[in-house]
């Protein structure tokens, strides 16, 4: 032990221990003052979070995805709930030593697998992992079943709740709607130009939670989800149901590969219906094929003689012809830049309107040659051809219009008759609504709103009417289109027939046609255009536009005259003499 | 020792109301929380019944109802007449 003498060799011994007890000291302010720099600045972040981990739970809140309506409010997409059921393997179990409880259990299982329809050998197969505390024992189940599952009152089932796109009308407006993903996100269709507003914003809860996880019910922010908006078509269901039932029937009867029909309200643009058949279906789960494209839009095709009245526009517009001016069609045989161009029989010599009523090819190169290439080729732009008509729709083409300047002269004059071009169907319905608009072009729709649509003069309002005259001699009993009449209303249209091309030699497939109608009516105050197109139909029961599209154009032009109540201005007066009474019922009034 | 007294009541109730506010503002989440859960069950319920609607409201059905319930008919052409405006 030291001995200590004095006082001041007392403090001398203190004051070592007292440095040593400082350093001490220091080390330890040191290396708590590094352990509070490393937690409060390099680990701030990675703590916070842990932290929020352990006490909050963050819960996305999902917005409801908005519903796809027609023009009249029918429903065409909507998300439903439905369920998918889990079982608690652990949990779960259908065994008892007492027999009454396995004989409640027995039924219990026995009412579950025929909710579920399975069989109970499923059902223990699923369940005998015990390990596994979350089966899913079945999915896509409706509310109705999954409130009979739960009143079971089985320990360890659970129902996990989602939201499936529904689609009440099927086929019919599938290549319009369009549908989504597994996703929830719109991969066709206006699912797909509108996913944005339909989807919403996703909100967001946040709960606190106990060391348990039980939810403890304080929450720390929360931010309600926004519902996506209602999209509202320009669609008729009942005009696009009648269009796709008609174009079903040909197609079956004639045994074509598909059709393809638009219908337009000449008077706003809106597209009132538009299908094809063959369809899908969108609440299936094998969404692919070739029958998922919207045709309409997407498929071109020569559109033929459909093209004959505009080229006949420009030479009338242009004043070079009139129409009653007289085309020499010869034996119907005509040799031009070493290629024939053939009617199909010899017309002689017709007038300008009668090119168009019997639709005569070699009238149509004639009148071409009077006009000059950059005015057919100004003319069929002006009409819409070679772009795009606006709507924005998924997959839409442009079709083809080469440039005239590099246009040899039989390629002018097959351009008259709709050869060496290709449209879309929905191009030639819109190009049609010049015919009924006075010459104004209409900008097409498809979605409801209150936009200004502007349309394009093309031509002149004599022009137009002068047109309309000539083009309703097409559905004259000695036109190519006899079929597409509509009882009490006078229509207007062009029939289309045009081989299809190879797509692998190139040229035409000589006994394979595009069977083609658009039309307008009533010709008085024309309101609606339709434009129908069939897909290669069996040749031995008949191949024409008139034959084929007519009957699809006059079932659906008769509806949709009936639908709005449109005056009828096709009776002859006689007719309309007999007709005069008001019907009501059988009874007069 | 008066301001201390006087800080020391007004402490206690600060702490009271907070208190106070901490349980009424658990309830009201809850209560939101309650009519969030049957708004949504509301909504889902219109869902179901707006598909049953349409399916009800199709035109095939109505026409159907009307030839065989009704024995309603579509006029013949002989049966029409023609207002003349």
């Amino acid at each position: 032990m030291i001995k200590i003498k004095s006082r001041k060799e007392y403090f001398e011994l203190s004051r070592a221990r007292r440095r040593t007890v400082l350093i001490l000291l220091l080390g330890m302010f040191i290396i708590l003052f590094a352990q509070t720099i490393k937690l409060a600045v390099f680990e701030k972040n990675k703590l916070q979070k842990e932290s929020r981990q352990r006490q909050h739970r963050e819960l996305d809140l999902y917005p409801y995805r908005g519903k796809i309506l027609d023009r009249n409010g029918s429903l065409l997409a909507e998300s439903t709930p439905i369920y998918s059921i889990i079982g608690d393997a652990a949990e779960i179990n259908f065994k008892s030593k007492d027999l009454n409880v396995q004989a409640k259990l027995d039924s219990q299982k026995k009412q579950l697998t025929s909710l579920l329809r399975m069989r109970p050998t499923d059902l223990d197969k699923k369940l005998k992992n015990k390990k596994r505390r979350a089966v899913r024992l079945k999915k896509n189940i409706s509310p109705d079943t999954k409130i009979k599952i739960m009143k079971l009152g089985i320990k360890g089932i659970s129902a996990n709740k989602i939201y499936k796109r529904f689609y009440p009308e099927n086929g019919p407006v599938a290549h319009v709607v369009g549908f989504t993903g597994s996703d929830g996100n719109g991969q066709e269709g206006i699912e797909r130009i509108m996913n944005k507003a339909l989807a919403g914003e996703k909100g967001k809860k946040i709960n606190l939670i106990a060391r348990d996880k039980r939810v403890v019910g304080e929450f720390q922010a929360i931010k309600l989800p926004k519902d996506g908006e209602d999209i509202r078509l320009t669609i008729d269901l009942r005009l696009q149901n009648e269009a796709y039932n008609a174009l079903q029937k040909t197609v079956e009867k004639h045994e074509a590969i598909s059709g393809s029909a638009v219908l337009l309200d000449a008077k706003t643009g809106e597209i009132l219906a538009m299908t094809n058949y063959p369809s899908f279906n969108p609440n299936g789960y094998n969404k692919v094929g070739k029958f998922i494209k919207n045709r309409a839009v997407t498929d071109v095709f020569e559109p033929g003689s459909t093209i004959k009245p505009i080229s006949l526009a420009v030479a009338l517009e242009k004043n070079i012809i009139t129409k009653d001016s007289l085309i020499d069609t010869g034996n119907g045989k005509y040799k031009y830049e070493g290629k024939w161009i053939e009617d199909h029989k010899a017309y002689g010599e017709i007038t300008v309107k009668d090119v168009i009523k019997v639709s005569s090819n070699i009238g149509s190169a004639k009148i071409s040659q009077k006009i000059s290439s950059i005015n057919l080729a100004t003319m069929l732009k002006k009409f819409g051809y070679g772009i795009k008509t606006g709507i924005n729709f998924p997959g839409e083409v442009r079709g083809t219009l080469r440039n005239h300047t590099k246009w040899k002269k039989i390629d002018h004059s097959r351009a008259s008759y709709g050869y060496g071009m290709s449209s879309t169907l929905i191009q030639t319905a819109q190009a049609y609504t010049v015919f009924a608009n006075e010459g104004k072009l209409k900008p097409i729709s498809l979605i409801k709103s209150n936009d200004l649509k502007i349309s394009k003069r093309v031509l002149s309002p004599e022009t137009s009417k002068a047109m309309l005259t000539i083009l309703e001699s097409v559905t004259d009993h000695d036109g190519t289109a006899p079929k597409a009449k509509v009882y009490g209303y006078r229509v207007a249209g062009k029939t289309g027939t045009t081989w299809k091309t190879d797509p692998v030699n190139g040229g035409y497939l000589r006994d394979k046609y595009m069977s083609s109608f658009v039309g307008l009516g009533p010709v008085t105050n024309p309101r609606f255009v339709m434009a129908v197109v069939i897909d290669e139909p069996l040749k031995k029961r008949g191949y024409s536009g008139g034959t084929l599209a007519g009957p699809v154009f006059s079932r659906v032009m008769a509806k949709a005259f009936e639908w709005y109540s449109l005056d009828a201005d096709g009776l002859e007066l006689e007719e309309m003499q007999n007709k005069k009474e008001v019907y009501a019922d059988k009874r007069k009034l | 020792m008066k301001l201390n007294l006087i800080l020391f009541v007004v402490l206690i109730i600060f702490a009271l109301t907070t208190v106070n506010f901490k349980h009424q503002t658990r309830s009201n989440y809850a209560e939101l929380d309650e009519e969030n859960k049957k708004t949504l069950d509301l909504k889902d319920q219109q869902t179901m019944l707006r598909i049953e609607e349409s399916s009800e409201s199709r035109i095939e059905k109505i026409e159907k109802t009307a030839k065989q319930k009704l024995n309603m008919q579509v006029p013949s052409k002989k049966e029409k007449r023609v207002i003349i405006r």
